[in-house]
């Protein structure tokens, strides 16, 4: 073989497909949690998500109008996403409020792993790690038991971490309120549209084992959250 | 996954008396609903913004008074309401570098 052919040899063998392009987003070369979708769709959403992302922005340069953009990726992750997961149920357990939401004590509880500064959850009893060392463990977290952790709600913005290697945390670790509504519950609370706000908050990764999640974990939350004397619960999934 | 984790979790809520409402991105309607939790409110938004861009606290508002307005309306487990008001992208005024 000459040394050209070689080399054609070569880079063709390293040229990359579009399929693996578009898989690198989902925990590969090119990780992005907002872009992972890319992965879980089909090659041609990918495709046109790509090519119509491309065109929206030769848009965006000229008008500054991003509702277009936000439109397109919340279509496409629609799409990736649609379908029932591996969990479907006939049944629906349904309480009734026996008061006003304004004279009502109710809880927050989210999927989102906040938690605050100096009481990390600690997962396989590792403290201090960081987004990107949870990123590279999705498995590890899919596979073991959520930890729930306990927010008071005086707790400050600044005191207040999050880490998870599900989604893409840079809206609500710069504001909680975009998935952990302290704020905005106390003000609530404050202005009487709410009877009063419980205290803790309660967050934990989502990304976790469901099976003893549903049988043992959630029970024993939703009694805890009663103990503390919810009377109604806003859920709050990342 | 976390969608189904707060199916479980709603559902365990509904079955402990607690009445629960789910705020989320329709993003994942789908996997959340098929789970059949009591209550939920789906937002327009992007996969990590439930109830909206960072520092738009009058969304926040309102996204999270129409979910509590569901713990008092809705009849029947199951109830999906969509929220329509489209996702809006700042500065906003409550934005630290603006104030």
């Amino acid at each position: 073989m000459s040394t050209d052919n070689r080399n054609s040899a070569n880079e063709e063998a390293a040229k990359e497909t579009f399929d693996e392009f578009r898989s690198s987003f989902s925990y590969g070369s090119r990780t992005d949690l907002l872009f992972k979708f890319l992965k879980s769709g089909s090659e041609q959403l990918a495709d046109d998500f790509l090519t119509e992302i491309l065109d929206l922005t030769g848009d965006l340069i000229d008008n500054g109008d991003t509702a277009p953009i936000v439109e397109a990726i919340v279509r496409a992750q629609s799409e990736a996403y649609s379908g029932p997961g591996n969990f479907e149920y006939d049944s629906k357990p349904f309480a009734i409020l026996d008061q006003p939401v304004s004279e009502s004590k109710i809880a927050l509880l989210t999927t989102t792993g906040h938690f605050a500064h100096g009481d990390d959850p600690k997962p396989f009893g590792m403290d201090g790690l960081t987004q990107e060392q949870v990123v590279k463990m999705t498995s590890e977290f899919g596979k073991a038991d959520p930890v729930l952790s306990e927010i008071p709600t005086t707790t400050s913005a600044n005191e207040t971490m999050v880490r998870h290697g599900g989604y893409d945390i840079r809206a609500t670790a710069a504001d909680r309120n975009v998935s952990l509504p302290i704020d905005r519950m106390n003000e609530l609370a404050d202005e009487g549209v709410i009877g009063e706000f419980v205290s803790p908050a309660y967050s934990f990764v989502g990304l976790a084992s469901q099976l003893r999640l549903r049988k043992e974990i959630a029970p024993a939350w939703a009694a805890k959250a009663k103990a503390g004397g919810a009377q109604a619960a806003v859920l709050i999934p990342i | 996954m976390c969608h189904v984790s707060v199916g479980h979790v709603a559902r365990a809520f509904e079955e402990a008396g607690i009445p629960s409402v789910v705020i989320m991105s329709k993003v994942f309607k789908d996997r959340t609903a098929a789970m059949n939790p009591a209550r939920i409110l789906l937002t327009p938004h992007p996969m990590g913004r439930p109830l909206s861009a960072p520092f738009d606290v009058e969304k926040q508002r309102e996204v999270l008074k129409a979910g509590l307005n569901l713990l008092e309306t809705a009849t029947d487990g199951g109830t999906v309401v969509e929220y329509d008001q489209p996702y809006r992208t700042g500065p906003f005024v409550d934005q630290p570098d603006r104030r």
